[in-house]
């Protein structure tokens, strides 16, 4: 058996070395789609990172408001803030103009007298608190910033905006109230030398600090490579089923399935001599798609690919996820009868199951019934399992479960295949 | 004294599924061993469904069948050990050698080391391959490849051989080196199985041979007999036609 079972894997190394496209396709695509989709993503944070978003702003105030509002904005590094349009400064019309021309994608304008308002509101609040009167049902003059949205703006980004103007709001008014307080103290204190005056700036007692919840011994910082690595090397993975499920039909159109099916070997040793090439390819696959987050994009000004802790972790999940691709490339083989039909059947299943996923879009944003069916696509097993070695810094019990669902997988579409395989000749 | 027959059906039907009618229809028949039995009938008269019942592609649907006194039910990998198939289209791997196929095949069979590559050196030689052995299959003639195909089948030795339509498609030369060494083959102990379209060479080749139509048996015996059986025929193909009704099929 064991003489039959190396010639089989003989014969497929043969055939994969004398099939030069699909060569290209198992390893030059998976190369190009890690390059092509980390260097968009990076040059797409670094985009707006470097000039930010183009964001009109009108400042009728020209007081605290308005200038805190500006100064916060010309430090975001989200935005870009320019307050003329075409060369003459933005008024309220010019800028609805000019995002509705879709030149800016926010205009924010600060009505007239904002800041003025905002110091009468106070005045009043810390006043009758002083006095002790009862504030909680007065009606108070309100304070109308207008936020102009070009209908394109993604609604995610529009909340960092609207959550950053809050902000600045928020500190403008502490600010007035702090001060006002402090005058009505400085009033009653008979020691003008010991009044809080200008203190304001002391109060910023609370900061943060953003700490990512990884036991790595290397610092790991999630950015695109951290996540487009792992991700799109699992999809290139998956993809091996459409070479597989090719050299399966071309078996039974070259006629080859047919003497095959009358000799004295067993079809599950001839499967096995393609899950073994293929799940080696698969390794293969991987370790160049690591070399290449470690070694080429840095090359490209990204930064380096982080392992993580467990290099065991990651060879017992790479080789639970290239024998689950494998199997899922065997069953689709054995379904389709004609090339086309693999090809359609492979590519578009690898889509829907990369997309549930969470290959294209992270699972997390997903609406609850999508994260529901994500948790049975292998490839968001998978996908979760590398995130634990790559970016929390898991060791091989964190992924087991994740491995023997794969592994669970990979005996079911086998076991498809056999099934289907029999009940075909019992015709 | 052992058997002289190799193989024994008895009632042998197959009705696939979904069909109306059965495609073999309770035939009973049975090959001698060493015979060269040609298995003759227009398309769709069922020879080629009881060669694959006969090779262990699919099960018959009722029937008995005995193959070296096994039951194929119940001793079908034991008997695929002694079965050599050559089939109507070329079953090869395009993309590799005349060589890597005959490895790989010869393998399937359970041949391995020095003896497979022996094999494989001889038979090359006889069916003048060698120089081509390490050219890609993909790049040869219609007859290099069905010569090829041949070898495949015959590599290790097996007692019963399969031959549908074996030299379909190829020129004068190749059809004579092929059915040469079929021939010697035969000679060896081989029993042979033979199914063609081509009258004039069943004639000259089988030992015997039997007439199929839709799923039945028409009539069986040497060529000679089948001949002077039949009023009027002066060959097998006269035969074959007056039994068939010359009528078109599809």
């Amino acid at each position: 058996m064991l003489h039959k079972l190396l010639a089989t894997v003989k014969k497929e190394i043969l055939l994969l070395l004398r099939d030069r496209v699909g060569l290209a396709v198992l390893f030059v695509m998976p190369v190009a789609l890690i390059l092509v989709m980390t260097l968009i993503q990076d040059s797409a944070f670094k985009s707006i990172n470097e000039k930010g978003i183009p964001v009109v702003f009108v400042n009728n105030d020209h007081d605290s408001l308005g200038n805190i509002i500006e100064d916060g904005l010309r430090r975001n590094e989200l935005v870009y803030v320019s307050d003329s349009i075409d060369g003459k400064p933005a008024t309220a019309e010019s800028a609805t103009k000019a995002v509705s021309e879709g030149k800016f994608l926010l205009g924010i304008v600060i009505p007239k007298g904002a800041t003025a308002a905002i110091r009468k509101n106070v005045a009043v609040l810390v006043n009758e608190t002083m006095n002790g009167a009862d504030t909680t049902n007065k009606q108070q003059d309100s304070v109308e910033v207008s936020i102009i949205v070009d209908p394109v703006a993604k609604k995610s980004f529009l909340t960092t905006i609207t959550s950053n103007l809050r902000e600045f709001i928020s500190e403008v008014k502490t600010k007035i109230m702090f001060e006002t307080f402090s005058e009505q103290i400085a009033e009653v204190i008979p020691d003008k030398q010991n009044a809080p005056k200008n203190s304001y700036q002391k109060s910023q007692i609370i900061h943060y600090k953003e700490i990512y919840a990884s036991t790595a011994t290397d610092k790991i910082v999630p950015n695109a490579v951290q996540h487009n690595v792992p991700a799109w090397a699992i999809f290139a993975m998956f993809f091996i089923a459409i070479p597989l499920s090719n050299s399966i039909l071309k078996e039974k159109s070259e006629g080859s399935v047919f003497r095959l099916h009358t000799m004295p070997t067993p079809f599950l040793l001839l499967v096995n001599g393609k899950v073994i090439v293929y799940v080696f390819v698969c390794l293969i696959q991987f370790a160049l798609m690591l070399c290449v987050g470690k070694f080429l994009l840095p090359q490209l000004g990204l930064p380096a690919l982080v392992l993580g802790n467990s290099m065991m972790g990651i060879l017992l999940l790479t080789l639970a996820t290239a024998f689950a691709a494998t199997g899922f490339g065997v069953t689709v083989g054995t379904l389709a009868t004609t090339d086309h039909q693999a090809a359609i059947m492979g590519s578009l299943s690898i889509l829907l199951l990369s997309a549930l996923g969470g290959i294209w879009v992270p699972s997390y944003v997903m609406p609850e019934v999508m994260r529901n069916i994500s948790a049975w696509s292998p490839l968001n097993w998978s996908l979760e399992g590398f995130y634990k070695l790559f970016l929390r810094g898991g060791n091989v019990s964190d992924i087991l479960m994740e491995s023997f669902k794969l592994v669970l997988f990979f005996l079911g579409t086998m076991a498809i295949s056999y099934i289907y395989n029999l009940k075909k000749r019992r015709v | 004294m052992s058997n002289p027959a190799i193989i024994e059906i008895e009632h042998l039907t197959k009705t696939f599924r979904n069909a109306e009618e059965p495609a073999v229809n309770g035939i009973s028949f049975s090959i001698n061993r060493n015979e060269i039995f040609g298995l003759l009938g227009p398309n769709g008269a069922g020879k080629t469904t009881t060669i694959s019942i006969l090779c262990g592609l699919f099960p018959p649907t009722s029937g008995k069948v005995l193959i070296d006194g096994k039951d194929i039910h119940t001793e079908l990998d034991s008997i695929k050990n002694i079965l050599g198939i050559v089939p109507q289209d070329i079953a090869l791997y395009p993309t590799l050698t005349a060589r890597e196929n005959l490895a790989f095949y010869g393998s399937m069979y359970g041949l391995y080391g020095k003896s497979l590559k022996d094999k494989i050196e001889v038979w090359l030689q006889k069916l003048g391959l060698k120089d081509a052995a390490n050219r890609k299959v993909s790049t040869y003639s219609g007859g290099m490849k069905r010569r090829v195909n041949l070898i495949a089948g015959i590599l290790h030795s097996p007692k019963i051989l399969f031959l549908d339509e074996p030299t379909v498609g190829v020129d004068v030369h190749s059809r004579n080196v092929i059915i040469q060494h079929l021939k010697e083959v035969n000679a060896s102990g081989t029993t042979i199985i033979y199914t063609s379209h081509h009258m004039e060479e069943a004639e000259h080749f089988c030992t015997r041979v039997s007439i199929i139509d839709r799923g039945k048996i028409l009539t069986e015996g040497t060529p000679a007999e089948l001949i002077s059986r039949n009023a009027g025929s002066t060959n097998l193909e006269n035969v074959f036609l007056n039994l068939t009704n010359r009528k078109l099929r599809d």
